[in-house]
């Protein structure tokens, strides 16, 4: 039994704390899908919250074979999902110069807020099922295989997703070049 | 990034990405308030857990095509036994306004119609008291001659009704107020009938 299934355990059996270190195994690594995902914390730590609790109303149903983590992933996927379809209609995200980057010598190893800010702004213009699948891939990491079973998407469907989220920032690099 | 022939660009963007995220410890202890506030999550008994384990099922080509008739069978048949009891009236030939049911009429409500047509053979009156039929409520022509009047017992309440000149015409009266558009383009009036109403 791993650590999540022997946590899992201890909360059924009574032990509400034993909760608390699944949250701390998963808090940050949710966090960041949920802020790259719906482009601000306020949002993401709404999803957040709400994964965490229902996930936890829910441990009953929660089968040993299958993972914690993809578990938990499915319920904070929807969750996003359904926030930033409330938010969709009230909110526009507006665009910044494109001039932090073009300006940038080497970024590869330096790290400051308004690179991140920037990079979150880049991830904002992607539609929002682009955005999802291009997420799932390269920042969390997942097979293909892995992402069908957390969106219910077909495989190819997500590789096509992924391929023009790609696409979508090299037109965006293009663009950023020629101007 | 795992596909080798990535755009720096989009590279640059996934690595940046890749960050974590600052997080914030209140938000957590924010998360463990709400659980603590739920109820306890139980483990399910091995039975509960069969009944609500999902589960798939084989059947067989056959098996399948007589589900399936079975199903819409009784689809059929609880469209039909809906329609026979009113909830869902069937679109197409436009219908008369259906008779509704009424409590039993006091003797007390009686109402008097009067209509004036002077150039008519015959006239009606016709509403949701009798059926909308043309020929259940014939008016008198009075020593006037030129007005028809009938006077119906008719329940408390809201009713709708017409005046038919000549088996055809219909027409409002034009002493009562317009009943909104029945959707069959013609005129009614309505009469608010309370305890006791004289003629």
């Amino acid at each position: 039994m791993n650590d999540d299934a022997a946590d899992v355990q201890r909360v059924l059996a009574g032990d509400v704390d034993a909760y608390a270190a699944l949250v701390d195994r998963y808090y940050d690594r949710c966090a960041r899908f949920a802020v790259r995902m719906l482009g601000n914390r306020d949002d993401a730590e709404d999803a957040l919250q709400v994964t965490f609790v229902r996930a936890y109303r829910a441990l009953d149903r929660y089968q040993e074979r299958d993972r914690f983590s993809a578990w938990l992933y499915r319920i904070l996927v929807n969750q996003c999902r359904s926030i930033a379809a409330r938010r969709a209609h009230r909110e526009k995200v507006f665009v910044r110069e494109e001039a932090v980057l073009l300006n940038a010598p080497d970024r590869s190893t330096s790290w400051t807020g308004e690179d991140e800010e920037f990079v979150q702004r880049v991830l904002n213009e992607l539609d929002p099922l682009l955005r999802e699948a291009f997420l799932l891939k390269y920042i969390e990491e997942m097979s293909y295989e892995e992402m069908s079973t957390l969106t219910g998407v077909g495989v190819s469907a997500l590789k096509m997703r992924v391929k023009r989220a790609c696409d979508r920032l090299r037109e965006r690099w293009e663009r950023i070049k020629h101007d | 990034m795992t596909d080798s022939d990535q755009h720096p660009y989009v590279e640059w963007i996934a690595r940046e990405a890749q960050r974590p995220v600052v997080t914030d410890q209140a938000a957590r202890e924010r998360i463990m308030m709400a659980v603590r506030a739920e109820p306890m999550p139980r483990r399910r008994t091995r039975v509960w857990r069969r009944v609500f384990e999902p589960r798939a099922f084989r059947l067989s080509p056959i098996a399948t095509t007589l589900l399936a008739a079975g199903l819409v069978g009784i689809g059929v048949i609880t469209g039909k036994v809906v329609n026979n009891r009113g909830v869902y009236p069937s679109v197409g030939e436009p219908k008369a306004p259906a008779v509704v049911q009424q409590p039993p009429v006091s003797p007390d409500t009686v109402v008097k119609f009067v209509f004036v047509a002077p150039q008519a053979s015959k006239v009606s009156v016709v509403g949701d008291f009798n059926g909308w039929n043309a020929t259940t409520t014939p008016m008198v022509r009075t020593a006037n001659d030129s007005v028809w009047t009938v006077t119906l017992p008719l329940t408390t309440g809201r009713h709708v009704y017409s005046f038919v000149v000549d088996g055809s015409s219909w027409n409002a009266d034009p002493h009562a107020p317009l009943a909104p558009d029945d959707g069959f383009g013609r005129p009614n009036s309505v009469r608010i009938v309370g305890r006791g109403s004289a003629l």
